[in-house]
């Protein structure tokens, strides 16, 4: 047997990074990789304003409110189907106008009627609201109108959460201003209102009920008898238009497919060279390698199996009659000697041995023979077809009898 | 035929081409050019059929050992072979370096060296030299596989030498070469001479006496020129691995120290390994030749599935030894396969014979006997001492025949054996 040196905490530290070191470069790398992609998240969902949608970040709740209301309501997909529905006496909420391209602003432009933009970028602003500017994201839980508009002063206080401020032209209403930058601006362009409103947040599902929120979201949208809510689908908005119908692949440089070609087929003789082994794999001719032990070992299980106590005790007490009784000083033979066959034997041993340990007879006679002190003075028990004699009654029985034998052989080596 | 990787690194840097020049036909034009290179190299790649392979070195190791070798590679063709050659052996032949590159222009020989370290006892072929030849360019090679037989012998390690002196020392003390000659230390008599003060008057042959003047005594020594013949048992009960090693090379050992004691007390030695068929001989040989002749038989022996033929052992045993001697039988004492097999036939032998039977104990048992703290532990030591009763009862029921039984584990079972035999000889019951 090779007795294995223990090694220092340091090679077990070695040790256990070498071994671990991939997991933790794989983890290291999940990690990077997915705060990366949170990173790379768009932060607005698809049908985020959606009228039709019944999440958070939808307007459906304001919708069915100013349904109820009797204000007329139309979801519009694309900019013509909104131009088209416009007139006077209709406010035009442009939900998401980032989606908008550049004719559909002219097409918006040349509109009659009012207009919401929510959350408008530089190229929506310069288009449909000249003179407002955009000036940079703030973030306010609560917000006061400070301005005469009279939707706003009605609402009071709104939770816009993060939002746009913007520079209003001189003679606009400008409200819930952070700084001198409002969050809200109305203002007259060619004969009809428009309104910029610089938090998506107000009108969504989600936050309708905080603080001022739905008050402001009616006033604003609900103005007009008939709103038109334009929320542009990225599909439409780009068919036709410069994007066009092409694909992935016509977008790509026309070398870039041969690439991939010649690296699938550079994969071939790459293959095939780490493929093609030098010889053939020679099987070793082993001896057979089956421990010697082997049967012992299953003799064991089938005692333990079979809870053979009465004959794993009998083995047990054979083997310690076997190395006592030469210490006692008394012939070899006399140690397979069964007090069935010679009791006056088995209790020469007994003496003997209870003389030289601190049992009694008793317990040195049931430990060696399994037999009981009575059995052991007066008559032994002829004809007894158990030669083991008491089987331990619990596995503890059997434990217990192996400690007693090795402390009768302990003590009587010592004596 | 094999390709290299100088072809696949080509492969990869013509893929990279299009991403400069976007044209299909410039790729296609690359892979043709690869594909060209490949097949000039397949033509001009050094012929390996021309190849003639010649080995030298040694041909026997003792385990354990290294042995030097060397393969020379003959190139007979007309052009030079540039290849990597891999000389293909079993793992446990423990042969370096395992691929080699050669070089060999046309006519010329070249020479590998090669160390073999072999981590087993026994045969080991070489299976088969393979040589890839690559052609000039290196983007394709020539691949064959050519037969240079070879068996390299891995003879058994002896371990026990290191008894040897001191039992040497022992039955020089038994032949007198050491101390004075007294009686009782040699049963054979040898000659007669004087009486000096201090001789045993025991030993005084008193008709000698009577016809000389002089008081004469006789003088003793151990006897000579007995047999003895080794019984190595290559059954099934041979293949048990015991600590590390199987049986069988227990055994081997145990009867080599036996041997080479034997043969320097002027006892002539005979080994047979026997399970159903004999598988290994060394019968009269020298004194000198004696152990090496001895490994020679053991070496290729490796134990066999099967049971062993106790009739046809000891009808081997009897028809093959006529004088009286110690057959030493080297088996296992396993109840079973004694009761039925050799025990009825004992009497017999030991009616012409003297036998001993050396067996291997397994320590592995003996610690299972000691285990204690768990319950498993408890039924292992049951079957442990299950085991070794049924041992004792096989043991002194051969010894009831008259058999000497040597029992020891493996570590001891060597000089326990060497030790048996010098009292045996000590006590002249040779």
């Amino acid at each position: 047997m090779v007795t294995a040196v223990e090694p220092t905490a340091g090679q077990v530290v070695g040790r256990r990074w070498r071994s671990a070191r991939g997991i933790v470069l794989v983890l290291l790398c999940l990690v990077v990789i997915g705060v990366v992609v949170a990173a790379l998240k768009p932060s607005r969902k698809p049908d985020d304003l959606d009228p039709g949608s019944p999440k958070p970040g939808g307007t459906r709740a304001l919708a069915e409110i100013l349904k109820s209301r009797g204000v007329g309501f139309d979801v519009a997909r694309n900019a013509s189907d909104a131009t088209s529905r416009a007139g006077a006496g209709t406010i035009t909420v442009v939900a998401r106008p980032e989606r908008l391209t550049r004719s559909d602003l002219d097409r918006l432009r040349g509109t009659a009627g009012d207009l919401l933009l929510v959350e408008p970028g530089r190229e929506v602003l310069s288009s449909l609201a000249p003179g407002v500017e955009q000036d940079g994201p703030t973030f306010v839980l609560q917000a006061h109108p400070q301005c005469g508009l009279q939707g706003a002063t009605l609402a009071g206080t709104v939770a816009f959460g993060e939002s746009e401020t913007y520079v209003a032209p001189s003679g606009a209403t400008a409200c819930y201003p952070e700084s001198g930058k409002p969050r809200l601006v109305q203002y007259q362009v060619s004969g009809r209102a428009v309104t910029v409103l610089g938090a998506a947040r107000p009108l969504t599902n989600g936050h309708l009920t905080d603080e001022g929120n739905a008050a402001l979201a009616m006033n604003l949208v609900g103005a007009r008898p008939q709103v038109i809510w334009l929320i542009p689908d990225v599909r439409h908005a780009s068919s036709g238009e410069r994007a066009g119908d092409r694909t992935l692949t016509d977008l790509l440089p026309p070398g870039v497919k041969l690439f991939f070609l010649g690296l699938v087929v550079a994969v071939i003789p790459i293959a095939l060279w780490r493929g093609r082994r030098l010889g053939p794999v020679v099987a070793e001719v082993l001896p057979v390698v089956v421990r010697s032990s082997e049967t012992v070992t299953g003799r064991s299980r089938l005692y333990r199996a079979h809870r053979a106590r009465g004959r794993a005790a009998e083995a047990l007490r054979a083997g310690a009659r076997d190395r006592i009784v030469p210490l006692l000083g008394l012939p070899r033979t006399v140690a397979q000697i069964l007090p069935t066959q010679d009791p006056g034997a088995a209790r020469e041993v007994v003496m003997a041995v209870a003389a030289r340990t601190d049992h009694d007879e008793r317990t040195v006679a049931t430990a060696l023979y399994g037999l009981d002190l009575g059995q052991v003075t007066q008559s032994w028990p002829t004809g007894q077809s158990d030669p083991g004699g008491a089987e331990p009654v619990d596995d503890a029985g059997l434990l217990a009898l192996a400690d007693l034998l090795d402390d009768l052989e302990r003590q009587v080596r010592q004596s | 035929m094999a390709l290299t990787g100088r072809l696949g690194l080509l492969a990869l840097v013509a893929a990279f081409v299009p991403l400069l020049v976007p044209s299909g036909a410039v790729l296609l034009g690359l892979w043709g050019l690869l594909l060209l290179g490949v097949v000039i190299d397949l033509c001009l790649a050094g012929n390996v059929r021309a190849l003639r392979f010649h080995r030298e070195g040694d041909t026997r190791v003792r385990l354990g050992e290294k042995a030097n070798a060397g393969l020379i590679v003959e190139n007979t063709g007309k052009r030079r072979v540039k290849a990597v050659l891999r000389d293909v052996w079993p793992p446990s032949a423990g042969v370096s370096p395992r691929t080699a590159k050669i070089n060999v222009p046309a006519g010329e020989r070249r020479r590998i060296d090669q160390t073999f370290t072999p981590t087993r006892r026994g045969d080991r072929e070489a299976v088969t030299v393979v040589v890839r030849s690559v052609g000039p360019l290196g983007l394709a090679a020539r691949q064959l596989s050519r037969s240079a037989p070879r068996t390299l012998r891995v003879l058994p390690a002896f371990p026990s030498r290191r008894h040897l002196p001191s039992r040497l020392a022992r039955l020089r003390e038994l032949t007198g070469l050491h101390s004075t000659m007294i009686r009782g230390q040699g049963t054979e008599f040898d000659s007669l001479r004087e009486y000096v003060v201090g001789d045993d008057v025991r030993s005084i042959d008193w008709r000698a006496t009577a016809r000389r003047n002089d008081v004469v005594v006789r003088t003793w020594r151990p006897e000579r020129d007995r047999r003895l013949y080794l019984v190595l048992d290559t059954g099934r009960t041979s293949a048990g691995r015991v600590g590390d090693i199987p049986r069988l090379d227990c055994s081997m050992d145990a009867a080599l120290l036996l041997a080479a004691l034997a043969s320097r007390a002027g006892d002539r030695v005979d080994l047979l390994a026997y399970d159903r068929t004999v598988r290994a001989r060394c019968e009269n040989a020298s004194r000198t030749g004696l152990l090496s002749e001895m490994v020679e038989a053991m070496a290729p022996l490796e134990p066999a599935l099967i049971e062993s033929d106790a009739a046809g052992m000891v009808s081997a045993i009897m028809s093959r030894v006529r004088r009286r001697s110690l057959v030493v039988l080297l088996t296992e004492l396993n109840p079973a396969a004694f009761e039925e097999g050799l025990l009825p036939l004992l009497p017999g032998l030991t009616a012409r014979h003297l036998v001993m039977i050396a067996a291997v104990s397994d320590p592995m048992v003996d610690e299972m006997a000691v285990a204690r703290g768990d319950l498993a532990a408890v039924y292992d030591a049951s079957a442990a001492e299950r085991a070794r009763a049924d041992r004792r009862r096989l043991t002194a029921e051969l010894r009831s025949y008259g058999v000497e039984v040597v029992d020891a584990p493996p570590d001891r079972i060597a000089p326990a054996l060497a030790d048996a035999y010098l009292a045996l000889k000590a006590a002249g019951r040779l």
